[in-house]
């Protein structure tokens, strides 16, 4: 009755990879038993995430490339054999308030959080729908949104229009894609623990406004946002395309 | 538990389940028990209360039979004041009548709405109390919704009200619960195959129609739905509440 998580015989590529998110999510996806291609621009944080994933016993294959280049990434892509799981993870964000946002960190983040995560996907839905028996294993694509891909935040008009962008391409790409039994699900996590978290929570007000918002009253940990990843991932989550989990200890039900 | 990985493990925890016998709630049970957890099932029907212990027994949990109609306020609070564990609930007790808006029955809405509505408020309030009482750590309840819960459905005007009244209260549950680290989620399933919608899915018509608003072109199934409620009822999905899981194919991502 109960469908494990469990990724064995899965290939699943991460990009965004050497940290956060993206290096939990990798290393989970192993956990699983998938395979994991994992992507960074960094390769010390590369080889890092290899050296975890190899002591848990899984496998992975690293490469070098930043996402924002198109060319690049297809050179990756020609390098892997098959294709079952994205998790479409690079992103960043400025925080500016709307009146003073610079050109240079919209066009940035904008390029990065929905250029490239738009190229990425189709580039490895592309590849994905090529596997003859793809109809009958199915396949997942999990977006990285956030939970200010549903609400606005101060400070986060850029990163909520790249966001709530991601989460309209995710539902559009979910109708497109379930011909071919390629499910297509984003995951919005409230703020986790990551280095770039880290970085704003260093300012105790901001930190101390933002918990308050958060009913369970704790930030998610990378494992939570991780642990959801997989889950739609796997098989667990045969039936669940064009939806958004939510790991936000409650944010956006207020 | 592996290093981002979490377990969905429901070792030493209990489980009530309303309208265990039958359909989700049934599957519910066999799932949870499948991963550890007792069952306290609560149905109106004794032997298929019994049926579902002799079919649990191969799990090895305890499990508790109560024979009561969610509707009867009185004799549900006597058992749950009583309960010496409890840390989640399904709480699935449901049913529909479908008619067309303008036929609709007085007495049929008045079912509905007591069943679908009042009972889900009283149970989810006195196994909250219960679980507050009992200083239970993580605990977890999860209300049976509905794709109608977050879209209209052709004939389905009572049931929506009552469903979308679910995700309300689901969501205020979740807020005033917080404090208590009690998680609360619903689940939104398409149109499942239980003895319940047999009848449905018998017409042709209705056939056809939720095939053609699946983009994933399956029947959801007891197994699919059961799996995403045992992840929430689990310490899996610690940082998710006041949400919902949608379990449809694709049907309300248009």
């Amino acid at each position: 009755m109960f469908k494990k998580i469990d990724l064995k015989n899965k290939t699943a590529l991460v990009t965004g990879a050497g940290k956060g998110l993206g290096k939990a999510c990798a290393i989970a996806l192993a956990e699983a038993g998938a395979k994991v291609v994992i992507i960074s621009r960094t390769k010390s944080d590369l080889d890092k995430v290899s050296k975890i994933i190899k002591k848990t016993k899984g496998s992975s294959l690293s490469f070098v490339c930043d996402v924002t280049n198109l060319n690049e990434f297809e050179k990756v892509l020609k390098k892997i054999s098959r294709l079952d799981i994205l998790v479409n993870n690079a992103g960043n964000n400025r925080p500016e308030h709307f009146t003073k946002v610079s050109q240079e960190n919209m066009n940035y983040l904008t390029d990065l959080n929905m250029k490239a995560a738009f190229n990425v996907a189709q580039l490895c839905s592309q590849k994905m729908v090529k596997a003859k028996n793809r109809k009958k294993i199915g396949g997942s694509i999990i977006h990285m949104s956030s939970q200010l891909g549903r609400v606005g935040c101060e400070g986060r008009n850029v990163y909520n229009m790249n966001k709530f962008g991601l989460e309209g391409l995710s539902r559009g790409m979910a109708f497109e894609l379930a011909q071919y039994n390629i499910r297509v699900n984003t995951v919005c996590p409230t703020f986790v623990e990551t280095p770039m978290v880290k970085k704003f929570f260093k300012n105790k007000k901001f930190k101390n406004k933002m918990l308050k918002n958060i009913p369970l009253g704790r930030v998610a940990k990378e494992s939570d946002v991780a642990t959801a990843v997989a889950f739609l991932a796997a098989d667990s989550s045969e039936m669940i395309t064009g939806t958004s989990m939510m790991v936000d200890g409650g944010w956006t039900a207020q | 538990m592996g290093i981002f990985l979490k377990d969905i493990n429901l070792k030493d925890k209990t489980a009530l389940i309303t309208g265990a016998t039958k359909g989700l709630g049934r599957g519910a049970a066999k799932a949870i028990a499948q991963v550890g957890g007792n069952i306290i099932a609560i149905g109106r029907n004794q032997s298929e209360l019994n049926s579902l212990g002799k079919e649990l027994r191969k799990f090895k949990i305890n499990y508790i039979a109560f024979n009561c109609d969610v509707n009867d306020y009185e004799k549900l609070k006597s058992f749950i004041t009583k309960l010496k564990k409890i840390d989640i609930l399904v709480n699935n007790a449901g049913t529909n009548l479908p008619e067309s808006f303008l036929n609709v029955k007085k007495s049929s809405m008045e079912i509905l709405l007591d069943v679908n509505t009042k009972a889900v408020f009283n149970v989810a309030q006195l196994c909250a109390n219960q679980m507050i009482k009992l200083k239970r750590k993580n605990c977890s309840i999860i209300n049976i919704s509905s794709i109608f819960g977050l879209v209209a459905g052709q004939k389905r005007t009572v049931y929506s009200m009552t469903k979308f009244g679910v995700e309300g209260l689901t969501k205020g549950m979740a807020l005033d619960l917080a404090k208590y680290n009690i998680r609360v989620n619903s689940v939104c399933p398409n149109i499942v195959l239980t003895p319940r919608t047999k009848k449905y899915f018998a017409d042709k018509k209705y056939n056809k129609y939720v095939k053609e608003n699946t983009p994933i072109n399956k029947v959801v199934t007891v197994s699919d739905v059961a799996t995403s409620i045992t992840f929430l009822a689990s310490e899996a999905s610690s940082m998710i509440t006041g949400s919902s899981i949608v379990i449809d194919g694709g049907w309300t991502a248009k």
